[in-house]
């Protein structure tokens, strides 16, 4: 289910995380420019690639002769997590229309994609939420990273206010609520044990994507025992 | 692999938007048999991806972000305010830099 509603709603409940990420566009603008990327194609890149991490990743092979394997691998490595918010939402995005299911692949993010979590620990089934709230994110970060472009900023900076941390605060509070359940906290623990124990094993990021299956099967696991659920 | 200077930019670009764009995982997921096991195995996953996020976050930090993230969790866990917990965790770190710069 995807409803207009639902996309106002997800626009409001993102509205004031979307704020706390313009630091982050800003720092990206500025190190795109920097890095010797044009204006337009740092426009480019926000509208059409949306990933953050991965953004700044790419800028770390931002230097002639481009390496175009490199960037593809890399962007695979830091977005593989994209694959594991699919399979979590995959119940919900297979029963859409194919017009809707690519839109709200093109929009998700960590960000509307844990607001989502939130919403469905609720109750709610409407995509509309992670749509909405995509589309907010989105536009901050293409305005926010156009802005980048033209003023410029520092690392330091958003170390000062604490901004650094605002998105690993936000993912807090998502994984706040299952944390109060006993029957979450084997699986919880056992994702940030592998997720830790294989950072330095495997490449950029996909050490998420062990921790998160890890913890996928300890949770499929368990449930023998609780079938009563 | 490398191409014209002036083309390069922008094909590295639209590679970085198919890959980002290019999850099969829904597709995958719809052949698979919808049982409880299943079920609460997404679940898990679910929430995992993002406890895996944190986790690995605060393996590459410092204390100043461990602190800042166990501010805003107490504060989530007693007041149940998304944003307020939020403020708090930045409100701890942007501290923790002014005493030590």
């Amino acid at each position: 289910m995807l409803t207009f509603d639902g996309f106002k709603a997800g626009m409001r409940r993102m509205a004031g995380v979307a704020l706390f990420g313009v630091p982050f566009g800003i720092a990206f603008g500025a190190a795109a420019v920097e890095a010797g990327m044009s204006m337009a194609g740092i426009v480019a890149m926000s509208a059409l690639v949306y990933a953050g991490a991965a953004q700044f990743a790419m800028l770390q092979l931002w230097h002639t002769p481009l390496p175009l394997l490199s960037i593809a691998f890399v962007v695979l490595a830091v977005n593989a997590r994209h694959l594991i918010f699919g399979a979590a939402l995959a119940r919900l995005l297979n029963a859409l229309p194919r017009r809707q299911r690519l839109l709200s692949a093109y929009l998700l993010s960590d960000a509307n994609f844990a607001d989502m979590q939130a919403a469905r620990q609720s109750g709610s089934k409407d995509l509309g939420i992670l749509v909405g709230g995509g589309f907010v994110m989105w536009l901050s970060w293409n305005a926010t990273t156009a802005l980048g472009a033209f003023i410029g900023g520092t690392e330091k900076d958003m170390a000062r206010f604490g901004i650094d941390v605002a998105m690993a605060a936000f993912f807090v509070t998502v994984i706040a609520a299952p944390a109060r359940r006993v029957s979450n906290l084997l699986p919880m623990g056992v994702a940030a044990l592998v997720s830790v124990a294989t950072l330095s094993l495997l490449p950029h990021g996909w050490n998420i994507i062990a921790g998160a299956l890890a913890g996928g099967i300890a949770g499929g696991v368990i449930s023998r025992d609780g079938r009563e659920r | 692999m490398a191409v014209n200077a002036d083309l390069a930019p922008w094909i590295a670009i639209a590679v970085a938007g198919a890959v980002t764009f290019g999850t099969l995982a829904p597709v995958i997921m719809a052949r698979v048999p919808e049982t409880k096991r299943v079920q609460q195995f997404l679940d898990s996953l679910s929430t995992s991806v993002i406890v895996a996020i944190v986790a690995g976050y605060l393996a590459r930090g410092t204390l100043r972000e461990a602190a800042a993230l166990a501010a805003g969790a107490l504060a989530m866990m007693l007041l149940r305010m998304p944003m307020l917990s939020m403020a708090v965790a930045m409100a701890v770190a942007a501290a923790w830099s002014g005493f030590q710069p």
